[in-house]
């Protein structure tokens, strides 16, 4: 593991300030801690109801978009670009294209999905990664644009698979296929989406922790000019980084399409935030270059129980956000405080 | 120098004054449409448009700052409903409800410049946290309830009502006063020649002993108090407020972005007029009464931002290319200057 060699020197550093140890504990694996503590916690609030199946249900199923569109934000984020704000469109593009592609097939309707979120992440990645736009700006313009063609090219409706499916046995058939993969239970307990998520994050951990395009990623978020002058092609690994991103949005949004049995221009509305509050838990640093998926994936857990404890203490949807935008608030002073603590500002 | 005048068609200058542009292609469009010109639709739009305008100020100067400041409509929102709130519930004057209100907005702005200065988080996330803050507070104080003005229509008829020849609205033009204001402080006074420095480099500022922890404090707070007063006069002007205000159709933190870029104002920050954006908001207001179609509104806005950042991000690209590849270009401009 190369994560252990890089802890060694922080080790020495640590034993001269408690606070650095702190924040080398955070930045490790405290997210755990965390989970387990919120564990807790959600037992004592509600009850002894926390572990029957129907809330562990609960809780996977809410946290499996979120999931499955953190293992890809968490490329960009780790490669110093912080966050990618096209997320709300990928997703909903690439659900809508998907049932608008229904009648051709389940499978070729699922890969035009992903096609879509993949060819929204490659222009992405072409403007960050060539011209070196600024990533936030460009993002959250191209946004609108593509919420704009949305808008236009279905007139602001909405679309459902089995009115947009020609009355064939065939297509009729992908139709209902294609709602019944958010409502599959493997065992009765565990759904399909979790599973999904699980196998999107053990490949993210692959592509994180095994390939070349990891250790390229790591340098290029610690110091994008280094990265540079020392060979690295970072076009082609920011195009691959966005294009990651937007694959992993298209399966989040294809199944958010499915669960709402509709899709429309604002489906993906609000999971950029939650998204990447699930990735800034997990210890990944905005400013690049430093965390693991195995934190990201605690992260996302961890985001998951907290908004099931604040539905037991009794809170609406909307106090729900005044909670999450301090707790946002608070992870991310810890990041950018232990960051400081170690020199790595 | 003879060789500074360029022959022909000058492209920098069409890009300076862009925005201006802009509105005098939109108001030519308005040529072919009915009733684009009459006095009732200019007062109205220009009016509807004020608020997106207050937002338009409050962003630019942060973007200027080199920040982002995303709280921008939440905050005018929040003013709004606690203006038209506290009229409702404690029947106190106008003048109180508005500073009050305004107040509010101060408050969220200083802590978004705490949270960027003192605890070093980057400004675009800090307000994305200080955002779902400022909007759960919103729901909480209201319920989701929307409030409304009452009866009382005085000070409303007064913001709706024209002033004396001219065709547009009392809060039109309490807006505009606003903006030349804003101008004036940003060029004229110490702190908006600081704030201009520590957008352009905050290396420069700092060695030149500007103090830019107090001056993107200051920056946040007058972008926040702007917003505020401008939500809580536009809760009056339209008589009723609440909490999805502005968010049907397009999102006003959206135009408010098209607009400072559409301006001029530099993605990068350091550069900028808050008269561009407030001559490009009047623009897209009008562009919106152009296009009735929300789909469509959305369509063209998004295109000319995307243009204008693809441009901006173009040109860059082509400045940082030449950087360091020629370093005596100046020695030989002068040599040749001398033959």
């Amino acid at each position: 593991m190369p994560d252990k060699k890089a802890a060694t020197p922080q080790n020495t550093d640590a034993q001269h300030s408690d606070s650095s140890a702190f924040s080398r504990i955070f930045n490790k694996l405290g997210i755990y801690v965390v989970v387990i503590l919120l564990i807790l916690l959600g037992m004592a609030v509600s009850g002894g109801q926390f572990f029957t199946s129907g809330n562990i249900q609960s809780i996977l199923e809410a946290v499996a978009l979120i999931g499955m569109v953190a293992s890809g934000l968490i490329f960009v984020t780790y490669s110093g670009n912080m966050t990618d704000m096209c997320i709300p469109m990928e997703m909903a593009f690439a659900g809508m294209m998907t049932v608008q592609c229904i009648n051709f097939g389940f499978w070729a309707a699922l890969l035009a999905g992903i096609l879509t979120g993949a060819l929204i992440g490659l222009i992405n990645g072409f403007m960050i990664g060539k011209l070196r736009a600024n990533p936030i700006i460009w993002t959250w313009g191209f946004n609108l644009l593509l919420s704009g063609i949305v808008r236009v090219v279905w007139g602001g409706k909405q679309l459902y698979a089995d009115t947009v499916a020609e009355s064939t046995d065939f297509a009729q058939r992908s139709a209902e296929q294609f709602y019944s993969i958010s409502r599959t239970y493997i065992g009765g307990i565990i759904s399909l989406m979790a599973i999904v998520m699980i196998v999107m994050f053990a490949i993210a951990w692959f592509i994180h922790a095994k390939t070349a395009f990891g250790q390229k990623l790591k340098i290029i978020g610690t110091n994008y000019d280094v990265a540079r002058f020392s060979g690295i092609n970072c076009t082609a690994t920011l195009v691959l980084t966005y294009v990651l991103c937007g694959v992993s949005s298209a399966c989040g949004g294809i199944f958010y399409a499915a669960l709402r049995k509709t899709a429309s221009y604002e489906n993906g509305t609000g999971y950029d935030f939650s998204c990447l509050t699930a990735v800034l838990l997990g210890g990944v640093l905005l400013s690049g270059g430093k965390g693991s998926v195995v934190g990201a994936f605690g992260g996302v857990i961890a985001y998951g129980i907290l908004n099931n404890i604040l539905s037991w203490v009794g809170l609406g949807t909307y106090e729900k956000y005044l909670v999450q935008g301090i707790v946002f608030l608070f992870i991310v002073w810890l990041n950018t405080y232990s960051n400081r603590k170690l020199g790595k500002a | 120098m003879k060789n500074d005048k360029k022959p022909g068609f000058n492209l920098n200058f069409i890009n300076t004054n862009r925005s201006y542009f802009f509105l005098l292609l939109i108001l030519f469009c308005g040529l072919f449409a009915k009733n684009f010109f009459s006095a009732y639709n200019i007062c109205a739009v220009t009016g509807n448009g004020s608020l997106v305008i207050y937002l338009g100020l409050g962003f630019t100067l942060c973007l200027i700052a080199g920040h982002m400041d995303l709280t921008v409509m939440y905050v005018s929102t929040f003013a709004s409903l606690l203006c038209l709130g506290l009229r409702a519930s404690s029947g106190l004057p106008w003048a109180v409800c508005i500073l009050l209100a305004t107040l509010s907005g101060t408050l969220v702005g200083l802590v978004n410049g705490i949270l960027v200065t003192k605890f070093k988080i980057h400004s675009f996330i800090a307000t994305l946290g200080m955002q779902f803050v400022v909007k759960g507070a919103m729901y909480i104080y209201t319920g989701g309830a929307e409030l409304s003005i009452g009866r009382d229509y005085a000070l409303n008829e007064a913001l709706n009502g024209t002033v004396g020849p001219l065709p547009v609205s009392l809060f039109f033009l309490i807006t505009t006063a606003v903006t030349f204001l804003l101008m004036a402080v940003l060029r004229y006074t110490a702190f908006g020649r600081n704030l201009c420095m520590i957008g352009g480099s905050l290396e420069t500022a700092w060695l030149a002993g500007v103090n830019s922890s107090l001056v993107t404090t200051m920056t946040f707070i007058i972008s926040s108090t702007i917003c505020a007063f401008g939500g809580a006069l536009n809760g009056i002007y339209s008589g009723s407020a609440s909490i999805t205000m502005g968010e049907k159709g397009i999102s006003p933190l959206m135009i408010a972005l098209t607009a400072a870029i559409i301006g001029g104002t530099s993605i990068y920050g350091g550069k900028g007029s808050v008269v561009w954006t407030w001559v490009a908001l009047v623009a897209i207001a009008f562009l919106k009464s152009l296009c009735k179609k929300t789909e469509l509104q959305v369509l063209v806005i998004a295109a000319i931002l995307i243009v204008c950042i693809f441009y901006e991000t173009l040109a860059k690209y082509h400045r940082d290319r030449v950087v360091g590849t020629r370093p005596n270009l100046r020695l030989e401009y002068l040599n040749e200057s001398r033959k």
